[in-house]
């Protein structure tokens, strides 16, 4: 029997690095410290046993080796005119790397999942830029902090207990008590349920409340009307006083705002609403990443590439344009001729529309585990689990990049390796 | 592997060479005294030959740099260049991607860079960067100005702590030397505040900028750290800083150099040579700080010269970077990192007509030109806050041709004439002087050249750079454009011995190495520091100390250099 | 003059990136010389040729040359990307980026243009008869300015985000506006002739003018009153207030 401790958890964008592991004969037997999300994570389920393969996706997989998987893989690829790599949230920046250098030799589209969830604050931070802080500066010192549009309490259990809530830090050693918590969503969540201060807003209305909130602030709350968004005037007059006096302010944001009505420009707004509360007293914001290394994929592909994901290659050069270049946009277009779905679910997450497209088209699936993206792959490639089989970096959401602890030995290939190996036999193919 | 460069006209300051015509013999990475006849050779035909340029402040890796990438898409679709056999794509102009920074270093026959400030915490994530940026060599600064141990120690007066606290954040961050930012400032950021001066007291930890500094320095020497300490002064950004950056300088007279070097660096002085009181009265004091140069021995500094066009301003200055943010109605990237220091981005295009940007442009050839030895004064634009680095070619030209500096003046706002002295200065650098600024005197303060940087002495790095230029034949005022063709593209840049690039191609991408300072300090005072550290952690930091250090596996081709309280200077490979 | 025919000589489904479809590039040449312009579908290297049947009427300098394309462009991309002089004249739809860049010359849509059209543009004139998509005339991704000069009309309906960091010219739609029409408008002017939501957030120079319905109106402007535009009256206000903005919006009343 082992026990790993300060191992890291493979789930959310927390990348809690407390967790303490035991470990007998190969096997996790007990996890310590995660909640249970992340626990059952840990422990892992439905995995892919073996290399697959089928031709008409209406009939079975063919259990096959990782070599003929791998070659059928590249084959597939190598072929393609506007191929599309996506996933990426549950790899490692290691299999990132190699992953933008596989789209380079294919010039293809690289894309994560982000484009499904907070891509669109990196169309804001674009316009706008990005007011933020690791988790630790809000710990020991927030005093106001606001939840929009999201629920930690579900989606990210561990975060107010160690973060945003409940901790107590060098200026903030009265920890709950001595935090204001704002809850902005369009119905009562768990989360607004332990609120200091629960706003209701009408759906879609975020951005004409944030914008009321700014020229309140900016002294022209003479032009904010009685109600906005569902929003009494007087209750935004009542936040935007609490917000201009917190001395460390935290605006935590998700999807509720990245995915409703105005889209990015909501995000985009909130960065101007947070940039100017800084006239007042300090104040940052962050998105609540939901997959644990996201974040990571949007660290090495900007550095790679300078551009965040969504990055085409069709040209040699990288070209980045979400509207036009992402996952979606292209499958809704019907331009994609071959996919590989890696580390993150495309068949559970993207719309109907965009799932059935990728049911006409070959499919190459590299991923740990069965699930809906396995029904329309014609290749399954099973991967060792980053985090728990194998070792590495992830960025948390506020940034921070971590080494991901190995707990127990794979049986199966890292991404990475896999990778290499696609990569090499494409070149090989393609005669270079 | 050996290699002959013949006919070449050597520029080595070091070793005292001013474009004789040698011969240079490389063997197996490093410069030797002969190789066996017949071995491959390369005609530079009485070309100028250096060694591989050094940049000792340069903002290329981390997490800065790619906040700065994701804040401006639309500086990465500038400078896009597709991939070739040899090379992976290129983006952006002031915010390049990791392979464009090291193929336009080593286009311009930079072989060694150093990343000027890291956060111990994010450390990792420049090493990220750092291992995919190719053929450079290149290290990374440390912030310790603002980290809360830091301003324990110094407010306990416990030197020993302090020291061990240095040694252990170099190790955690496989850092390479002490980086102080607006000391203090750091810290009251934190809560939106700054300090305003050097003797200002930083709430809660009752220490002042300038016992942070003066006892950074302290330990710097203590460690006997290849690098002094290298400031980003206080008030920074704001007319009349140029008393604060003196009374900075001035604090290094407490200290003795543990070497033969500055015990202070001064970085980017083109942010904080501001006389004036105001943006309305706003004029170069350059000439005040040239004078204090010129006449004390134990600070250098660099130019940090402003490049009219784009720039992305980022430091670990976040205040400045919130007013600039402000002033400019700009996009702000803000990345406080707990317990440890702030940081920001913020683009910014700097314009002729505009007089604040003309001055700025003067500040920093004035700070060169009226200062008598060029090892004081390093050739940097603070890349890419003053200006992307692939503008060193122009600001060589600059340096050389007085006849270039006035056909410039022409174009700029009057307030160049009136605020500033560059009208009327003439002296023009030669060919040593720019040699010293790019290499033997950025190696010197640095304090590589005892590890084979910035000269061409026998057991040096064979990291040599040949330009299209005959020194005996080229008029450098008159023929300032050839200067800056001829220093943008190399017509050989040699890394380790190997060509890496030719007339503006790259030929080849080795994987360069970092340099690290692993500093010792006695084993108690390490236990005795950690149990500080070890609350820190449990009570204040969002991550554990486990998972703190930056791990071997973000450091693959380190080159580790030996320091520390008592111990030999050494260098292990 | 020049005129030269394109027609496309197949079904096309991955996008071509097409901004070598313009009069300068297609200028003084032969049939055969703008058959062999290089173009790319996804990341394979094609022809104009392969692409297109070409046939060419004459000579001429770019503002000599017109380019007629009768059939489906929907997947051709950057339609006279960046022209200077000259027409192109699509009877059919296009993909995105019509017109992108332009800074001169006469670009006719007969159908839809995809988003984008109009991107970054300086100067000339593009007519969309059909609808148009996301970002009509806005700009690149972090760039300051999206339309600088020149005109754009589009006879149907455009979708959101419309002359999003204008910084000149004029944008008339005809139709229905998207989301956000006119957001961080920097100077251009924009005519709505039918509905739209939330214009004119962050503007801070400017004019749109509104002359359906305004589906929630941003809280950030000051009502100045009624006022008269080319005989007609408006409900006028000024802003965007938070950014002391002197962007004016008129709304039908
Ligand atoms: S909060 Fe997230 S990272 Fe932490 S243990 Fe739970 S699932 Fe894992
Ligand atoms: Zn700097």
């Amino acid at each position: 029997m082992t026990v790993i401790t300060d191992a890291l958890c493979p789930f959310c964008g927390c990348l809690c690095d407390d967790i303490s592991v035991v470990v007998e004969d190969n096997k996790i037997v007990d996890v310590k410290n995660a909640c249970k999300i992340g626990a059952s994570k840990i422990r892992g389920h439905h995995r892919i046993k073996s290399p697959m393969i089928r031709d008409d996706k209406n009939s079975d997989f063919k259990e096959v080796s990782y070599d003929e998987a791998i070659d059928k893989a590249a084959q597939i690829l190598a072929g393609s005119k506007r191929a599309l790599l996506y996933g990426w949230a549950s790899a490692l920046c290691e299999a990132h790397k190699k992953g933008i250098l596989l789209a380079e030799e294919l010039g293809a589209v690289i894309d994560n999942t982000a484009t499904v969830c907070h891509a669109p604050s990196a169309l804001a931070i674009h316009e706008k830029g990005v007011p933020t802080a690791t988790l630790g500066q809000i710990k020991n010192r927030a005093d106001v902090v606001i939840f929009w549009g999201c629920n930690p309490v579900h989606s990210h259990p561990r975060h107010m207990g160690r973060y945003s809530v409940f901790p107590r830090g060098f200026f903030s050693g009265k920890g709950r008590r001595g935090r204001k918590i704002i809850v902005v969503d369009v119905r009562k969540t768990n989360t607004a349920g332990i609120a200091d201060e629960y706003v209701e807003i009408q759906q879609g209305s975020d951005y004409l409340i944030i914008s009321a909130l700014r020229a309140i602030l900016s002294g022209h709350e003479d032009v904010v009307p009685e109600s906005v968004g569902g929003v009494a005037r007087k209750d935004l007059l009542r936040i935007a006083a609490i917000l201009k006096e917190a001395k460390f302010g935290t605006l935590f944001f998700g999807m509720g705002l990245t995915q409703s009505k105005s889209r990015y420009k909501n995000i985009d707004n909130a960065i101007s609403l947070v940039t100017e509360l800084n006239s007042f007293n300090k104040f940052i914001m962050m998105p609540m990443r939901g997959h644990y290394n996201v974040t990571g994929f949007g660290q090495v592909c900007t550095w790679e590439t300078g551009f965040a994901t969504a990055v085409d290659f069709s040209s040699g050069a990288p070209y980045y344009n979400p509207g036009e270049t992402a996952a979606n946009d292209l499958l809704y277009r019907k331009e994609v001729d071959a996919a590989m779905i890696i580390a993150g679910d495309a068949g559970a997450h993207f719309p109907a529309n965009s799932v059935r497209e990728l049911a006409k088209i070959p499919v190459v699936q590299v991923d740990p585990y069965w699930n809906p993206t396995t029904e329309v792959a014609n290749v399954v490639i099973p991967s060792a689990i980053s985090g728990v089989e194998l070792e590495g970096t992830a960025y948390r959401m506020d940034g921070v990049s971590l080494r991901m602890r190995k707990m127990i030995e794979p049986e199966h290939l890292a991404d990475e390796e896999i990778l290499d190996r696609l990569i090499a036999r494409v070149r090989e193919i393609r005669g270079e | 592997m050996e290699l002959l460069i013949k006919n070449a006209a050597v520029y080595d300051p070091v070793n005292g060479i001013k474009g004789d015509r040698t011969d240079v013999s490389i063997k197996d990475g490093k410069i030797v005294d002969k190789v066996s006849s017949g071995c491959t050779g390369i005609d530079a035909g009485g070309r100028l030959v250096m060694a591989g340029g050094v940049d000792a402040h340069s903002h290329i890796a981390g997490s800065k740099v790619n906040v700065g990438r994701l804040m401006r898409p639309e500086d990465s679709r500038a400078g896009i260049k597709p991939r070739t056999k040899t090379t992976r794509p290129c983006t952006g102009y002031t915010v390049p991607n990791v392979y464009a920074m090291g193929y336009r270093y080593a286009n311009m026959g930079y072989t060694t860079v150093f990343e000027a400030a890291q956060a111990i915490m994010k450390a990792r994530h420049t090493h990220e960067e750092l291992e995919e940026i190719p053929i450079i060599d290149k290290g990374a600064l440390t912030l310790f100005g603002s980290n809360w141990p830091t301003m324990d120690f110094v407010r306990e007066n416990d030197m020993d702590k302090l020291a061990a606290y240095v040694s252990w954040g170099l190790l955690a961050s496989r850092g390479f030397g002490i980086k102080v930012v607006n000391p203090g400032g750091g810290e009251m950021w934190g809560f939106g505040k700054n300090v305003t001066g050097l003797d200002d007291v930083v709430p809660e930890f009752e220490v002042t900028p300038s016992q942070i500094i003066t006892s950074l320095m302290k330990v710097n020497e203590m460690l006997g750290l290849p690098h002094s300490v290298h400031l980003h002064c206080n008030n920074l950004g704001k007319p009349g800083n140029y008393t604060t950056t003196l009374e900075s300088m001035k604090l290094a007279k407490q200290v003795k150099a543990g070497k033969d070097r500055q015990v202070m660096h001064v970085t980017h002085l083109t942010f904080n040579a501001w006389g004036g009181t105001n943006w309305g009265d706003f004029e170069s004091r350059a000439d005040e700080i040239a004078k204090y140069l010129n006449n004390n021995d134990n600070v250098t500094t660099d130019m940090g010269q402003l490049i009219f066009g784009n720039a992305t301003t980022m430091t670990a200055d976040g205040p400045v970077q919130y007013a600039n943010a402000k002033l400019l109605h700009a996009k702000w990237g803000n990345g406080d990192v707990e317990l440890e220091d702030s940081s920001g981005v913020v683009p910014i295009t700097y314009v002729k007509q505009i007089s604040i940007h003309a001055i700025m442009w003067a500040i920093g050839l004035e700070l060169a030109l009226l200062t008598d030895d060029p090892y004081k004064v390093l050739l940097t634009t603070d890349h890419p806050n003053g200006g992307p680095f692939v503008n060193y070619p122009e600001v060589i030209a600059l340096l050389m041709s007085n006849r270039k500096r006035q056909e410039e003046i022409a174009t700029l706002h009057k307030a160049v004439h009136s605020q500033t002295k560059i009208p009327g200065i003439d002296r023009e650098l030669d060919f040593n002087d720019i040699a010293i600024m790019t290499r033997a005197g950025t190696s010197k303060v640095l304090g590589l050249l005892e590890h084979g940087k910035g000269h061409l002495g026998i057991g040096a790095d064979a990291d040599i750079s040949i330009y299209d230029i005959k020194p005996d034949e080229i008029d450098p005022s008159a023929e300032h454009s050839k200067i800056k063709s001829a220093f943008s593209s190399a017509a050989y840049t040699i890394k380790g011995g190997e060509i890496v690039a030719r007339d503006g191609e790259i030929t080849a991408t080795p994987a360069g190495r970092t340099f690290w300072v692993d500093a010792k300090v006695p084993q108690s005072h390490t236990d005795e520091m950690m149990k500080d550290i070890r609350a820190k952690f449990k009570n204040y930091y969002s991550i554990n100390l486990a998972n703190y250090m930056v791990q071997d596996a973000y450091v693959t081709h380190q080159n580790v250099i030996k320091a520390g309280v008592g111990t030999a200077a050494s260098e292990v490979d | 003059m020049q005129e030269v025919l394109l027609k496309p000589g197949m079904e096309i489904r991955i996008s071509v990136e097409a901004e070598n479809i313009s009069p300068d590039k297609f200028s003084n040449k032969t049939a055969e010389e703008i058959k062999s312009i290089g173009i790319r579908m996804g990341n394979h290297k094609t022809t104009v040729g392969e692409l297109f049947s070409v046939k060419v009427n004459g000579s001429g300098t770019p503002e000599d040359t017109k380019i007629v394309m009768e059939g489906d462009f929907s997947r051709i991309k950057r339609i006279g990307e960046g022209m200077t002089a000259g027409t192109i004249l699509i009877k059919g739809n296009v993909d995105m980026h019509v017109g992108a860049r332009m800074v001169g010359g006469r670009i006719t849509v007969t159908g839809n243009a995809d988003s984008w059209a109009g991107r970054e543009m300086k100067g000339g004139e593009l007519v969309i008869e059909g609808n148009a998509g996301y970002y009509l005339g806005a700009g690149y991704r972090g760039e300051a300015c999206g339309m600088r000069g020149g005109k754009i009309t589009v006879m149907g309906n455009a979708l959101d985000f419309v002359g999003e960091h204008m910084c000149g010219g004029e944008i008339i739609i005809k139709g229905n506006a998207g989301i956000l029409p006119g957001i961080s408008n920097n100077g251009g002017k924009i005519v709505i002739g039918g509905n739209t939501a939330r214009p004119g957030s962050e503007m801070t120079k400017g004019t749109i003018i509104v002359n359906g319905s305004v589906d929630e109106m941003m809280p950030v402007f000051k009502p100045e009153g009624a006022e008269d535009v080319d005989g007609v009256s408006y409900m006028k206000y000024t802003g965007d207030v938070i950014l002391n903005g002197k962007g004016v919006l008129y709304v039908r009343e």
